[in-house]
C-alpha cells in the first residue's frame, strides 16, 4: 500500500459509487448526496461545480477520507474508505492525499519548508520514503510554485497568494495518488487566484499527478479537464474541455428552475 | 451597569469550561484555608472544653510562684513545693479537701516491649489522688492503686499498648519499675488527655520514683467547701502559703493548660497549615490571572464589536469584573462548605489515627468564614483586574483584525526591571546572609528574588522553551517541533503558566534543600563532636519520654569492654536574668567521648562551685577562666560558680557544664538525655555494641546505636516534617496542574483550525495527542527549572541565614537525589496535566475544525 504504486495501474485515482449522505434526522433531515456515482481518473484535473448547497463540498471531503457516507462507497485507487478506521484514513490522507483548502493552510508555527513537507515528517521524517527521489522531487516542486527565496519565512509573512501556492506545493510534496482542492482560489485576487490554477494546472500535467478541485468559479474551472456539475445531491452533467463561458451558461440553467 | 451584567452572565453560561479550572483553583485555596481555621478554632475550643470537665473539682493550685524557663520551651520549670503544706492548707477556713499532686516523667512499656508514646506529647507519672473531685482523671474500670507497684492508666495509652488490667509491665522514670495495672482511668471524659499518658501510682511510689526528694510535690490540689467561690478560696489561701509560693484558682490553672496545649501544638499547628493556604493561594492567582488573561484576548473581537457598537470602556471593564465576582463568589462561597467538610472530615480521621478529638460541634466563627471568603474574592477580582481593565482598553478596530493571541514577546522594560530587582534581590539576600546576619533581611531578599522571576518569566521564557526542548526535535521528530513552537508561542502566557508551578516547585525545593542541610547539620555535629563509640539514648523527641536512667551510666561504665561511659543529664537555670539549659556530666570524661575543640583552663576539678562554658557563650557574658558566673536555680536560689574551663565546640555537650555534685542540691527528677560511651582498644564495635545492649535491657531498654545509627535517627523527625509538607504543597502543585491544563485547554480551542488541518494532511490522534502533551511537559519543565532554581537558592539563604541568625552552625547540603526527584515529579505532573486536554484535542472532528469561521 505504498503511495508510488497504485497511480499506474489503476484507471481511477479516486471513485465514489452510490454515495448518499444525509445529515440530521426526522422533519430536519437534509440529502447532501443522493446516490453520486463519479469517477476521478488518473492523470486528470477535474472541477465539481455547482450551487451553493448542491453538496459539492460533501462530495469532497466524503471523496477524501475527511468524512463518512451514509450509504454507498468511496475509493482512493483500490481502498475502500468505509472500512478503515480513523488511524488508517489519517494515514491514508497523509501518504496518498494531498489538500489545498479556502484558507488557513500553514501552521503558522512552522516555516515555508517546513509547511512543505510536513505530511513527509508527519509520517516519520527524513528517510521513510527513499529519500534521495524525494529530494530530487520536492526541489523541482520549490521551483515550479517559485517560492525559493521564501523557504525560512513564516506564513505570515507571506500574501495570500504566496501562502495558496505553499499549500499546494505541501499537497504534492509526498506524490499522492490524488490531491483535493476545496476552493483554492476563494479568497484570492484574480491576479493571484489565477496564478494558483496556473500551478495546479501545469502540476497536474508536469507530473501526471490528479487534481480534484471544489470550486463555484466558472474561470477556475475552465483550469481543469472535465467539470462535473452536482446539483442538489446529484450528479447532473460533465462537460470536457470547460471554457469559463461554457460553464457559466451551463451554471445560469441550474439557477434559473431552482 | 445592567447590559454588564447581562453580557457577563451570558458570557459565563456560554464558557462554563473556561472557568472551571478558575473555579477550582478558589475553592481550594479558600476550602483549606477555612478548614484550616475551623479545625483550629474547634481544637482549641475542644481543649478547653476537656481541661474544663477534667478539673473542674479543683478550685484553686498552690505552686511556686518562679519558673525558669529556657529557650524553645513553652513550659518552664518549677521548684516543687512541700507536701506538708497540705495539713496547713486543709486548716485554712472554706477548704474542703488538699491533696499533693506529685508528676513526672514516666513511659510505659507496651505489651510488645516498645515504650508508649514520647513522640512529641508529654509521658507523665504521678500519684494517683484519692479525692476525685481533685484528681483530673476519673476512674473508669478496675481500683485505684493501693500498694506499691500498682497503678492506674489512662485508657487510651492501654489501647495503645495493648495493656489490661492485671497486665505486669515496666515503667521508666526513666530507671525501670515494675508496675501492675490495677486500674483504667479517663481524662475530661475522653479516654486520655489528647495523646499525652499518664500513670498514677500510690504516693509513696511517685515520691520514691519521681521527686529527689520524698515530701515534695509539683502543686497542691485544693477543693474548696460549699459556697466558697475560687477567687475567695485563694484569697484565703494567699496568707498561710510561704514566701515563693503561690495559689492560683482552678481556672486559672486549667487556661494555663490550655494555652500551653495551644502554644505547643495548636499553634504551630494552624500557622503552619495557613503558610500552605497561602502558598496554595498565591499560585492560584497565577492560574485565574492567567485564564482571564487569555479570556479576554480571545474575546478581543467580542469586546470591540461591543465597543464599535458603543458601550464605554468602563461597561466592557465591567462586564469581566462582573464575571470573574460571579466566579469568585460561587468558588469561595463552595469552597467555605468544602473547607467546613475538611475540618469535619479531620475530626472523624483524628480518632481513627490514635488521636482523641473530642466529640462536639464544629465550632465555626464569623471571623474563620468571613476571611476564606474575602481572600477568595480578593484573589479572584485582583488575578482579574488585569485583564479587565485590558478588555476596556480594546479599540473598536480590533473587530476588524484577523488573530487576537497576543503573541508579542518580552519588552526591554520588562528584561530591565526584571534584571534590576533580581540584581537587588541578591544583593539584599547576600548582605542578609554575609555582612550582618539578619534573617529578615534575608525573607525581604527572597520575597524580591521570587517578584524577580515572575517579571523575567515571560524574558527567560523563550529562551528556556528553546533550549529544554531542544532534544525534543530529534526525538520526536515534527511532533516534537510542533509541540517546542506551540509552547513558544505566546511567551507572556508560557511564563504566567510555569510561574504557578515555578512557585510551588520552588517551595518544595526549598523544604528539601533545608531538610537535607538540617540532615547534614546532625551528622556534622555527631562526627565533628562525638568521639566515642556508641550512643544510648531514648527515641523520643518533644515533651515525651523519660530519658535514661542515672544509673546506667554506672552500670555501662563497670564493663569490661568499655573505657569510658559518660551520662549527660540536663538542668536549668538562670543566668545573667535568662533561662539557660545546663548539661550535667562528669567532666573528665566528658573530655574523652566529645570534641570540645580547644579547652582553656582544666574541666578535671570543676568541683561544685566550677563550671565549664563554651566560647561563644563566655564571649557574650564576657567572662574568661577564672571568672565568676552568677546562677540562680528553680528554687530561687543563686549560687556563684568559677568558670575553670572555656571550650571551643558546643553542639552536643551544650553550652554550660557542671558537675552533678554541683547539680544535686537543686536536682529534681533524676534523668540523663544521652550516654555516650567508648569502648577499650581491641573491641570490636558489635562486640561493645552487644554488652552495652546487653547492660541497657535491664534499664528499661534504651536504644543503643553505633555513631553513624545515632545521627540517622536524629535526623529521623526531619523526614517525618518534610513528608508532611510534601503532602500539604501537593495541594500547590495540583493547583499549578490545573493552570496548565486549562491553558492548553483554551489554547487549543484557539488553534481549533490548525489542529484541523494537521489532521487532515495526516497528523494521527495519537501524534496530536502527543504534541500537546509534549507542549504541556515543555511548559512544566520550564516551570520546574525556574522552580528548582529559586527554590535552592532560598534554600541556601534560609541556611546561611539561620547559620548566621541564631546559636548552632548549620551545614549546608544539596541533595542531588531528591532534587532530581522533585524535577521528575514536575515533568511527569505536567504529561498528567496534558492528558485531558490532549484527549479532548484529539476528539475534535476534522471537517468542523477546518470549517470554523
Amino acid at each position: 500500500m505504498t503511495a508510488t504504486t497504485a497511480t499506474t495501474i489503476t484507471p481511477t485515482a479516486a471513485r465514489v459509487v452510490d454515495a448518499v449522505k444525509v445529515y440530521g434526522s426526522g422533519d430536519t433531515v437534509v440529502r447532501a448526496l443522493d446516490g453520486v456515482s463519479v469517477d476521478f481518473p488518473v492523470g486528470r484535473f477535474t472541477a465539481i461545480m455547482g450551487p451553493s448547497g448542491s453538496g459539492k463540498s460533501t462530495l469532497m471531503h466524503c471523496a477524501a477520507g475527511l468524512d463518512t457516507l451514509t450509504s454507498g462507497t468511496a475509493h482512493i485507487g483500490d481502498t475502500e474508505l468505509s472500512s478503515l478506521d480513523d488511524r488508517r484514513l489519517t494515514l491514508l490522507r497523509r501518504d496518498r492525499v494531498g489538500f489545498v483548502f479556502q484558507a488557513f493552510n500553514l501552521v503558522p508555527t512552522l516555516t515555508v519548508a517546513e509547511n512543505i513537507t510536513l505530511p513527509l515528517d508527519l509520517a516519520g521524517g527524513k528517510g521513510g520514503k527513499g529519500d534521495s527521489g524525494d529530494e530530487e522531487w520536492l526541489d523541482a516542486l520549490i521551483d515550479v510554485v517559485g517560492l525559493r527565496d521564501r523557504l525560512h519565512h513564516r506564513p505570515s509573512e507571506l500574501s495570500g497568494g504566496q501562502q495558496q501556492r505553499v499549500a499546494v506545493a505541501r499537497a504534492f510534496a509526498g506524490r499522492p495518488d490524488i490531491v483535493f482542492a476545496d476552493e483554492p482560489t476563494g479568497n484570492l485576487d484574480s491576479r493571484s487566484g489565477e496564478e494558483v490554477l496556473g500551478l495546479l494546472g501545469r502540476t497536474v500535467r508536469r507530473t501526471a499527478r490528479t487534481v480534484v478541485m471544489v470550486t463555484h468559479d466558472p474561470v477556475a474551472a475552465a483550469h481543469a479537464d472535465e467539470v462535473v456539475f452536482l446539483a442538489d445531491g446529484r450528479l447532473v452533467d460533465r462537460m470536457e474541455s470547460p471554457t469559463a463561458d461554457k460553464v457559466l451558461d451551463r451554471m445560469k440553467a441550474f439557477e434559473v428552475p431552482s | 451597569m445592567n447590559a454588564s451584567v447581562r453580557l457577563s452572565v451570558s458570557s459565563l453560561r456560554a464558557h462554563k469550561r473556561r472557568f472551571a479550572g478558575t473555579f477550582l483553583a478558589v475553592f481550594l485555596g479558600v476550602a483549606f484555608l477555612a478548614g484550616t481555621l475551623v479545625m483550629g478554632d474547634t481544637l482549641r475550643a475542644s481543649f478547653d472544653t476537656m481541661f474544663g470537665n477534667a478539673t473542674s473539682g479543683t478550685d484553686a493550685v498552690v505552686r511556686s510562684a518562679d519558673a525558669i524557663t529556657t529557650p524553645g520551651e513553652s513550659e518552664g520549670v518549677r521548684e516543687p513545693v512541700d507536701t506538708d503544706l497540705v495539713t496547713t492548707i486543709e486548716k485554712v477556713p472554706g477548704v474542703a479537701a488538699a491533696a499533693p499532686n506529685i508528676q513526672g516523667a514516666g513511659q510505659l512499656v507496651g505489651r510488645n516491649g516498645d515504650p508508649i508514646g514520647g513522640q512529641g506529647p508529654p509521658t507523665l507519672a504521678g500519684n494517683w489522688i484519692a479525692d476525685p473531685k481533685l484528681n483530673a482523671y476519673q476512674l473508669a474500670e478496675g481500683h485505684a492503686p493501693r500498694k506499691s507497684g500498682e497503678v492506674v492508666i489512662d485508657r487510651g495509652t492501654a489501647e495503645r499498648g495493648d495493656l489490661r488490667i492485671g497486665d505486669t509491665t515496666t515503667l521508666r522514670t526513666p530507671d525501670p519499675v515494675k508496675v501492675t495495672v490495677v486500674g483504667l482511668a479517663t481524662f475530661g471524659g475522653e479516654d486520655g488527655m489528647a495523646q499525652v499518658t499518664f500513670t498514677g501510682m500510690t504516693q509513696a511510689d511517685a515520691e520514691k520514683y519521681l521527686t529527689a526528694r520524698p515530701g515534695e510535690a509539683a502543686s497542691i490540689q485544693v477543693r474548696a467547701g460549699p459556697g466558697v467561690g475560687q477567687q475567695e478560696l485563694v484569697d484565703a489561701l494567699t496568707p498561710v502559703l510561704p514566701k515563693g509560693v503561690e495559689a492560683i484558682t482552678g481556672q486559672a490553672s486549667a487556661e494555663e493548660n490550655t494555652d500551653m496545649i495551644s502554644s505547643q501544638f495548636l499553634t504551630v499547628f494552624t500557622t503552619f497549615l495557613l503558610v500552605f493556604s497561602g502558598v496554595a493561594l498565591l499560585v492560584a492567582t497565577f492560574s485565574i490571572h492567567n485564564t482571564f488573561a487569555i479570556v479576554v484576548a480571545q474575546r478581543t473581537r467580542e469586546n470591540a464589536l461591543l465597543r464599535a457598537l458603543g458601550a464605554s470602556r468602563r461597561q466592557v471593564t465591567a462586564s469581566t469584573l462582573v464575571e470573574a465576582t460571579a466566579v469568585a463568589v460561587t468558588a469561595s462561597a463552595v469552597g467555605l462548605v468544602g473547607g467546613i467538610g475538611i475540618a469535619a472530615g479531620l475530626q472523624a480521621l483524628f480518632p481513627a489515627i490514635g488521636f482523641p478529638f473530642p466529640e462536639g460541634d464544629l465550632v465555626i466563627s464569623a471571623l474563620s468564614m468571613a476571611l476564606p471568603l474575602a481572600v477568595g474574592i480578593v484573589v479572584c477580582l485582583g488575578s482579574a483586574l488585569l485583564p479587565a481593565v485590558r478588555a476596556g482598553r480594546t479599540a473598536p478596530l480590533a473587530a476588524l483584525r484577523e488573530t487576537a493571541v497576543d503573541t508579542s514577546g518580552a519588552s526591554p522594560a520588562r528584561a530591565v526591571t526584571g534584571l534590576g530587582l533580581l540584581a537587588l534581590a541578591v544583593g539584599v539576600t547576600l548582605s542578609g546572609v554575609l555582612l550582618s546576619p539578619s534573617l529578615w533581611l534575608a525573607g525581604t531578599g527572597a520575597v524580591l528574588a521570587l517578584v524577580a522571576f515572575v517579571v523575567l518569566g515571560p524574558v527567560a521564557s523563550t529562551t528556556a522553551v528553546r533550549v529544554l526542548g531542544g532534544p525534543l526535535d530529534r526525538l520526536r521528530g515534527v511532533t516534537g517541533a510542533l509541540a517546542r513552537r506551540n509552547a513558544l508561542r505566546s511567551p507572556k502566557r508560557t511564563a504566567a503558566t510555569a510561574s504557578a508551578l515555578m512557585i510551588g516547585v520552588a517551595v518544595v525545593s526549598l523544604f528539601t534543600v533545608f531538610g537535607a542541610s538540617l540532615k547534614a547539620t546532625m551528622d556534622q555535629t555527631v562526627s565533628r563532636s562525638f568521639a566515642g563509640d556508641v550512643a544510648v539514648s531514648t527515641p523520643s523527641f518533644g515533651a515525651g519520654g523519660s530519658g535514661l536512667s542515672p544509673r546506667l551510666a554506672d552500670a555501662v561504665q563497670r564493663l569490661p569492654e568499655v573505657d569510658t561511659a559518660v551520662g549527660l543529664g540536663r538542668g536549668v537555670a538562670e543566668v545573667d536574668g535568662k533561662g539557660r539549659a545546663l548539661t550535667v556530666t562528669d567532666p573528665v570524661a566528658l573530655e574523652r567521648t566529645f570534641d570540645l575543640g580547644t579547652v582553656h583552663g582544666s574541666l578535671r576539678d570543676l568541683g561544685t562551685d566550677g563550671i565549664a562554658i563554651t566560647e561563644k557563650e563566655a564571649d557574650k557574658q564576657n567572662l574568661t577562666t577564672g571568672d565568676k558566673a552568677r546562677l540562680t536555680f528553680t528554687d530561687g536560689r543563686t549560687q556563684t560558680f568559677t568558670v575553670r574551663a572555656v571550650y571551643g565546640q558546643s553542639e552536643l555537650a551544650g553550652d554550660y557544664v557542671i558537675t552533678r555534685d554541683a547539680w544535686a542540691p537543686h536536682r529534681t527528677q533524676d534523668a540523663d538525655t544521652l550516654l555516650a560511651v567508648s569502648f577499650e582498644d581491641g573491641v570490636s564495635a558489635d562486640k561493645g555494641k552487644a554488652a552495652v545492649e546487653k547492660a541497657a535491657a535491664q534499664y528499661g531498654n534504651p536504644e543503643v546505636q553505633t555513631r553513624d545509627e545515632y545521627a540517622q535517627s536524629a535526623a529521623g523527625g526531619i523526614d517525618m516534617m518534610l513528608t508532611l509538607v510534601y503532602a500539604l504543597l501537593a495541594l500547590a502543585v495540583l493547583i499549578a496542574l490545573l493552570g496548565i491544563a486549562n491553558t492548553l485547554t483554551l489554547a487549543i480551542h484557539e488553534r481549533t483550525r490548525e489542529l484541523g488541518l494537521l489532521r487532515a494532511v495526516g497528523q494521527t490522534r495519537a501524534q496530536l495527542r502527543a504534541m500537546v502533551r509534549w507542549e504541556s511537559v515543555l511548559v512544566a519543565a520550564f516551570g520546574t527549572v525556574g522552580g528548582l532554581a529559586l527554590g535552592a537558592f532560598l534554600g541556601w539563604v534560609l541556611v546561611e541565614a539561620s547559620d548566621g541568625a541564631s546559636d548552632s552552625a548549620f551545614a549546608f547540603a544539596m541533595p542531588p537525589l531528591q532534587l532530581a526527584v522533585v524535577a521528575l515529579v514536575g515533568l511527569t505532573a505536567g504529561a498528567l496535566a496534558g492528558l485531558r486536554p490532549a484527549r479532548r484535542a484529539a476528539r475534535l472532528d476534522v471537517l468542523r475544525a477546518i470549517a470554523t469561521e
